[in-house]
């Protein structure tokens, strides 16, 4: 220690002096400063973007967080804001129904006149994706982004059989397949994850049912999309605000039916007030089971499906559900890049 | 949905380990002051600077990552209480923010008050003001000070765990991700926050007193002790890193959603080698290089190995983080996700988060008097016009 203790510089003959250590150090801090200012153009980039408005530009199906500007040709997302579609106190809750940020159960004592639900009748659905397109025109979603989308799947395989109907040299087959149409929304869950984990209120459940976003409030963190055990909420790239599913509650507020039940070709989807045991959901649910996605996350589900095979109701298992791709599907994942590499 | 993403992207890697190194290297300025490890207390105002620059940058991570940044101030206006785990983050920063600037302010008052009576001119006019007027420095009001200095720092010490837990919470809440819904997630954070944040202080401990102190000299007695701290700790986190690889991998014990999302990403998946080489490797060998007495004993080699421990805490973060949402909500296969190099989200804003911290720290580095010896030598000869200064020692190495 003794030998230790004596300064470096003695040794050299110099003595230390403020000075020099305090231009060794802005030295130091300048180069790195300069490095950090590099760095904040960075920060600062990614700060401004939340307010980019820029020219669209013609744009591919696959566009990363951030590169989605087109907007289905509405380059500018206040365009025709006269219409009111902006009007966001007249169409997220205009009739000052109470809205719930966490305490969900407290819903059902407010004795709410509505509880809107939806009712998929699997056994109707024919996976034309006509809801996806009357709910992208209807509610302007960008490129890429969707508030409903329906997976078409395969359950089942195709085995030998002596007498099968498939042919080939090899010999003959039955398919034992069912193709399956599973159309996914926003569940309107009655105990929403999502909504618990907003640190600033932005989302919220009205009393009737539907919950929402108010994009003046959301700082778009993400939390919220992370949260979400459907995969029903996306950051829009126009907005960069949290975004999903309405129920399109202007329509509903207006006496109307959303988007996507108005376009079912099949009536697959059958919406209602549950609190009325007249409505066509109530008798629905009255008369056949019903399941809902993923009721092991405990998240009450208020989209029921008719039809939906348990398996089907949870996580999506590749060895019993061969997705079949149409363009709603995650092209994001090493599912789709085996596409293109032969199968094994 | 349409297409998944990994929406939490490099910042919020970088927010946990910033935080970590926070609570971190506040306990270990602490040590001396609650602990009563007395050869401690040169790292005691060091630390400090190192904790009040990281804490500047610790929200700096969400909101670059988020797309509204300009309302933060919802946060505060609006903060969802109790239930959003990152509204209660708000609250806890902001608490921890105050605490970190009342201790700073009790810890150098009396070396601000001492320096504003010997310099002149513009520096003697900061610290009069840094001392925010006040020239007493009776013993009296001394003792009474590091009474309420060594009770802060308690204080500090809980919303240290507070913060750092919290953050943990923040994945830890979230159900849908399988494997972020853990139990383990607060006390992981926990853990490696404190190993990062003692594997910091180590760095900088031997970087500043060896090259920017007035006696450039690293006391090899610290930093064994603070290795043996780590040490400890190290075994408590790989220990933490064993229950997890238990508690999520084998199917036969874990949930569906989480063995196989174990499995695709971490065992035969993307990151794969970030978990085993990254996370567990680098740690397991800092930890066979922390038992030997002679790496201990230098602070170069103890350095090293500071080093490799905040590599693998880096790791573990990014792990965490990216790991989670590689995992598919609703539909099948992993989400593809490389990390950007410019633009939202990228390295280039890391880099530059972690520039600015640096740049924060060289300023206060140079306004406050974290080196006694210097303080000192500053005390006898003062500032005044007639004392001349040395030639420039520049290299002094």
């Amino acid at each position: 220690m003794a030998e230790n203790e004596r300064p470096a510089q003695e040794k050299e003959g110099r003595t230390p002096d403020r000075r020099g250590f305090l231009k060794k150090a802005l030295t130091l801090g300048g180069v790195l400063g300069a490095a950090g200012a590099f760095g904040a153009l960075g920060i600062g980039k990614a700060l401004a973007a939340g307010r980019a408005g820029e020219e669209s530009q013609p744009g591919g199906m696959l566009q990363a967080d951030g590169e989605a500007l087109t907007w289905q040709g509405y380059a500018d997302p206040n365009l025709n804001k006269g219409d009111g579609w902006q009007d966001w106190s007249r169409l997220l809750n205009p009739a000052k129904l109470p809205i719930y940020h966490d305490n969900f159960a407290q819903i059902k004592a407010a004795r709410p006149k509505h509880h809107w639900v939806l009712v998929v009748d699997l056994r109707k659905c024919t996976g034309c994706q006509s809801c996806v397109v009357a709910c992208k025109s209807e509610n302007n979603i960008p490129v890429g982004n969707y508030r409903t989308w329906v997976d078409v799947g395969q359950v089942g395989k195709t085995v030998a059989a002596a007498g099968g109907d498939v042919v080939t040299d090899e010999g003959s087959y039955v398919q034992e397949v069912k193709v399956r149409n599973i159309p996914k929304l926003c569940n309107h869950c009655d105990n929403p994850p999502c909504v618990t984990v907003c640190p600033v209120k932005a989302t919220f459940k009205r009393a009737d049912g539907p919950v929402l976003v108010d994009p003046r409030l959301c700082i778009g963190c993400g939390t919220c999309v992370n949260a979400c055990p459907y995969d029903a909420r996306y950051l829009n790239p126009i907005s960069h605000t949290a975004d999903k599913c309405t129920l399109c509650v202007e329509r509903i507020d207006a006496g109307l039916l959303p988007a996507c039940v108005t376009t079912c070709v099949g009536r697959a989807r059958v919406f209602g007030d549950l609190l009325d045991p007249k409505s066509e959901v109530s008798q629905l649910l009255a008369h056949y089971p019903a399941e809902v996605r993923k009721p092991e996350i405990g998240t009450k589900p208020q989209v029921f499906y008719i039809g939906l095979n348990g398996e089907l109701a949870t996580a999506d298992n590749p060895a019993s559900q061969r997705l079949i791709y149409t363009y709603t599907m995650n092209t994001n994942s090493t599912a789709y890049q085996k596409l293109n590499s032969p199968r094994k | 949905m349409g297409l998944e993403q990994v929406y939490w992207t490099l910042p919020i890697v970088a927010y946990p380990y910033i935080s970590g190194l926070i609570a971190g290297s506040f306990i270990v300025g602490s040590l001396s002051k609650v602990f009563g490890q007395k050869q401690y207390e040169p790292l005691a105002k060091l630390s400090l600077l190192v904790t009040f620059a990281f804490i500047l940058f610790a929200p700096v991570g969400p909101l670059a990552d988020a797309q509204q940044p300009s309302r933060w101030w919802e946060l505060f206006t609006r903060p969802h209480l109790p239930s959003a785990p990152m509204g209660l983050f708000t609250m806890i920063w902001t608490a921890y923010l105050l605490l970190v600037l009342v201790e700073m302010y009790l810890a150098f008052r009396v070396d601000f008050c001492q320096l504003a009576a010997v310099e002149t001119g513009w520096r003697a006019r900061l610290y009069r003001v840094l001392a925010l007027g006040s020239t007493d420095t009776s013993e009296q009001r001394q003792a009474k000070e590091h009474t309420w200095l060594v009770g802060l720092a308690g204080v500090g010490i809980f919303l240290a765990f507070a913060f750092h837990g919290y953050i943990g919470f923040i994945f830890g809440a979230i159900k849908a991700r399988p494997l972020w819904h853990n139990a383990l997630m607060m006390p992981m954070f926990i853990t490696s926050a404190i190993l990062s944040g003692i594997a910091l202080m180590i760095v900088v401990y031997t970087l500043v007193f060896r090259y920017f102190s007035r006696e450039q000299r690293v006391d090899a007695n610290l930093t064994s002790g603070l290795m043996k701290i780590m040490l400890w700790v190290m075994f408590v986190d790989v220990f933490f890193d064993i229950v997890d690889v238990l508690n999520s991998a084998p199917a036969a014990y874990a949930n569906a959603a989480t063995s196989q999302g174990f499995a695709q990403v971490f065992l035969h998946g993307p990151l794969t080698g970030a978990f085993w080489f990254g996370q567990i490797g680098l740690l397991v060998l800092a930890l066979i290089l922390a038992l030997l007495p002679k790496v201990r004993r230098s602070p170069s080699a103890a350095s090293l190995t500071s080093l490799l421990v905040l590599v693998s805490v880096f790791f573990m973060r990014y792990n965490v983080v990216i790991g989670g949402q590689l995992q598919a909500k609703a539909s099948q296969g992993l989400v593809l996700y490389t990390p950007a190099l410019l633009g939202r989200g990228s390295v280039q804003v890391v880099f530059g988060m972690f520039m600015l911290i640096l740049f924060v720290f060289l300023v206060v580095m140079n306004v406050f008097p974290w080196d006694d010896g210097a303080l000192r030598q500053r005390l006898a000869s003062g500032n005044r016009p007639g004392v001349t200064e040395k030639p420039v020692n520049a290299a002094g190495r």
